[in-house]
């Protein structure tokens, strides 16, 4: 209730940015993108990507394959349309700049509330700050978890909580990271609640997902001093994170969990993004995903949640958050999105190994748990 | 010719959804182009989902080993399928499962086994399951050890006096006996009612009785049973009852190499004999009662 009501102060800032947007249509930096699901044709324009992703070189190896080095001429997919890269990266940032403010009360409605349950059962499977009783703190020093697309803190909090009341654990450090600082805005403003001991243990960071070597500390959005400011080009500040702006890292092999709950399909390069979750991991640590996946298994049950996803979802989603077509991209992204051995195989391809099958359904599908495990060298 | 004639006769139900793959329409086609009616696809009133469009490249395949490969029956001519647990699972187990008889299946015995195995506090929660996940993958653990374990034991089987057992019952309860030693040998025994009350927790109990059932199965195939009449499943079913019993009295069992607990089995597996036998005199007086019945009612005329 209380963060509820921190949010509703942070609401008039958030929506007087909205109504004051600039009028032209905003020109975004390009920067280096590929696609979760590349194509096979040639690009058709090599030599442009080539020069203007001066950040490529971060994320692509010799180990990695053509599709996990971004491309900003790739095509992918936004909801059911195919866009370029660079499109679909500017399109999840508009749907989710517009629906940061109503987020949280919309997932509520669209999932009777079970998100909630999904959550928690996701960060209890999960067990931050567990260390066994020996004498003296774990030789390898405090846990760090880094919650990526963390946005409005639901899961960070979870953890936190986890760690530091039920395990006692106060040595565990939670960063939230996220690419649209909107969304980071509204988790920052509901951190103001919790106990002083846990806000002190979170940190929010602007980041791409991408390449993660590339990140600052959170610059509120809309901030009293930043709407005035322009980037190279003469732009009004953006909502979602500048790489041209960064001004630290997250280093290699520095995290215990990577978490990423109902984020990774709005990514526009989904193997690059395992790579560098797998680059930011410790040698042990732990890669977990909460994310929609597909209900096929129970053809009936399917049947229900594809009529209640596709007409009820963006019904709701004009009804209450004045943005049908947000929720539309919500619910065919969800469709887009690899079925659960598919995406435990991506998962593996980054270098990763699973435990099990890999993943773990919840309600019979329509969302699901995946792990996987960075081996020791 | 009787077909076009009968097409002639009902153009209409020719034009929708048969239009385009039968024989029987082609016939038909001249005077059927003329006439528009909606097809099935124009005149619905569900909303067309887009179709899920081909990924624009094939997903990359990886040799993962396929964790759900399960097998109803044993072969003696293909391999066996390789087993649930996945490399980097097998050797983060292994190192907890030493923990177990001081620890327990807890995630404390986990996190000891993760890091003499170099990994980190974390790494256990990469199992799959819920809360107590993690521990009850390492119960799935000695259970599928022990139970692949009998497969070397059955060579070695000897009865009181020391001479190999040929007897398929003697042989049932002599398999049992060793699965039930197994758990004293792993240390195990003080922990298994910790255990017990995992396994029983809802989300758990399917894994649970399909483990069980896998043991029942394992121990009566090792023993050389070839029923292949109903009696397969009862015999299944009853050695599964009668294992969980007497895994159960072992847990609290004091007497010295759990002599009490050899001693309940072999009562429950002689009872078990004794009831197949009352219940086979049973269905067969039955059944011949019921076979004289109907040939009595057949000589008084009733038409059977």
């Amino acid at each position: 209730m209380a963060a509820r009501i921190a949010l509703k102060r942070a609401l008039p800032s958030t929506r007087s940015a909205f109504t004051h947007s600039p009028q032209q249509p905003p020109r975004f930096i390009t920067r280096p993108f590929s696609a979760s699901l590349p194509s096979l044709a040639p690009n058709p324009n090599p030599s442009t990507s080539a020069s203007s992703s001066p950040s490529s070189s971060s994320t692509s190896s010799s180990s990695a394959p053509d599709y996990a080095i971004p491309d900003p001429t790739r095509p992918t997919h936004f909801g059911y349309e195919t866009v370029t890269e660079g499109e679909k990266r500017e399109r999840v940032a508009g749907v989710f700049t517009s629906v940061a403010e109503s987020y949280d009360r919309m997932n509520d409605l669209m999932s009777f509330g079970w998100h909630r349950v999904w959550k928690d059962h996701f960060v209890a499977s999960l067990n931050p700050g567990f260390s066994p009783l020996t004498p003296g703190p774990d030789p390898r020093g405090p846990q760090h978890i880094l919650d990526i697309a963390g946005g409005t803190g639901d899961i960070a909090f979870r953890m936190l909580h986890t760690a530091h009341v039920v395990n006692a654990n106060p040595a565990v450090r939670v960063t939230i990271s996220d690419i649209n600082r909107a969304m980071l805005t509204v988790g920052k403003q509901r951190s103001t609640t919790l106990p002083a001991s846990q806000q002190a243990s979170l940190s929010f960071v602007e980041a791409n997902a991408e390449n993660l070597s590339q990140t600052r500390p959170l610059h509120p959005y809309p901030s009293p001093i930043e709407p005035t400011t322009h980037d190279a080009h003469g732009n009004t500040e953006q909502a979602f994170f500048d790489p041209a702006t960064s001004t630290a890292s997250i280093p290699s092999a520095s995290v215990d969990l990577y978490t990423v709950a109902f984020g990774i399909r709005n990514f526009s390069n989904i193997p690059a993004a395992l790579r560098e979750a797998y680059r930011v991991l410790k040698p042990g640590g732990v890669f977990a995903c909460l994310e929609f996946s597909k209900a096929d298994a129970h053809p009936v049950f399917n049947a229900l949640y594809k009529e209640w996803s596709f007409r009820a979802i963006p019904l709701i989603g004009q009804l209450v958050a004045a943005d049908r077509d947000s929720y539309q991209y919500l619910v065919e992204s969800i469709e887009r999105f690899p079925s659960q051995a598919e995406f435990r195989d991506m998962i593996v391809d980054a270098g990763f190994v699973v435990a099990g099958d890999g993943w773990e359904d919840l309600t019979g599908g329509v969302a699901a748990i995946h792990k996987g495990m960075k081996p020791r060298a | 010719m009787a077909c076009l004639a009968r097409a002639e006769t009902t153009p209409r139900i020719l034009i929708g959804p048969l239009r385009r793959s039968s024989r029987f329409v082609c016939l038909s086609s001249r005077e059927s182009t003329s006439i528009t009616i909606p097809t099935a696809r124009t005149i619905s009133t569900r909303p067309q989902y887009p179709r899920q469009q081909q990924p624009l490249r094939p997903l990359p395949r990886s040799p993962v080993t396929p964790a759900t490969t399960f097998r109803t029956y044993h072969s003696h001519d293909h391999p066996p399928p390789p087993g649930p647990f996945t490399p980097a699972e097998t050797a983060l187990l292994c190192a907890a499962y030493i923990h177990v008889p001081r620890h327990g299946f807890t995630a404390e015995a986990l996190a000891r086994g993760a890091r003499d195995a170099g990994l980190l506090d974390i790494s256990p929660s990469v199992l799959p399951g819920g809360e107590s996940g993690g521990a009850f993958r390492l119960i799935c653990w000695h259970l599928y050890t022990q139970r692949t374990a009998l497969g070397g034991k059955v060579g070695g089987l000897t009865g009181d006096a020391g001479s190999p057992i040929t007897n398929v019952a003697d042989k049932v309860e002599a398999l049992a006996w060793e699965r039930l030693k197994g758990n004293a040998e792993a240390g195990v025994v003080g922990r298994w009612q910790e255990a017990l009350a995992v396994m029983a927790h809802p989300s758990y109990a399917p894994t649970s009785v399909k483990e069980l059932a896998q043991l029942a199965d394992e121990i009566l195939y090792l023993a050389g049973d070839s029923s292949v009449d109903p009696s397969w499943y009862s015999k299944r079913a009853s050695l599964s009852a009668i294992y969980a019993a007497a895994e159960l009295f072992q847990t609290t069992d004091q007497s010295p190499d759990f002599r009490e607990t050899r001693a309940f089995l072999r009562r429950r597996l002689q009872e078990a004999a004794r009831m197949g036998g009352a219940v086979r005199s049973i269905s067969e007086w039955i059944g011949f009662n019921a076979g004289a019945a109907v040939n009595v009612l057949r000589s008084k005329g009733v038409r059977i």
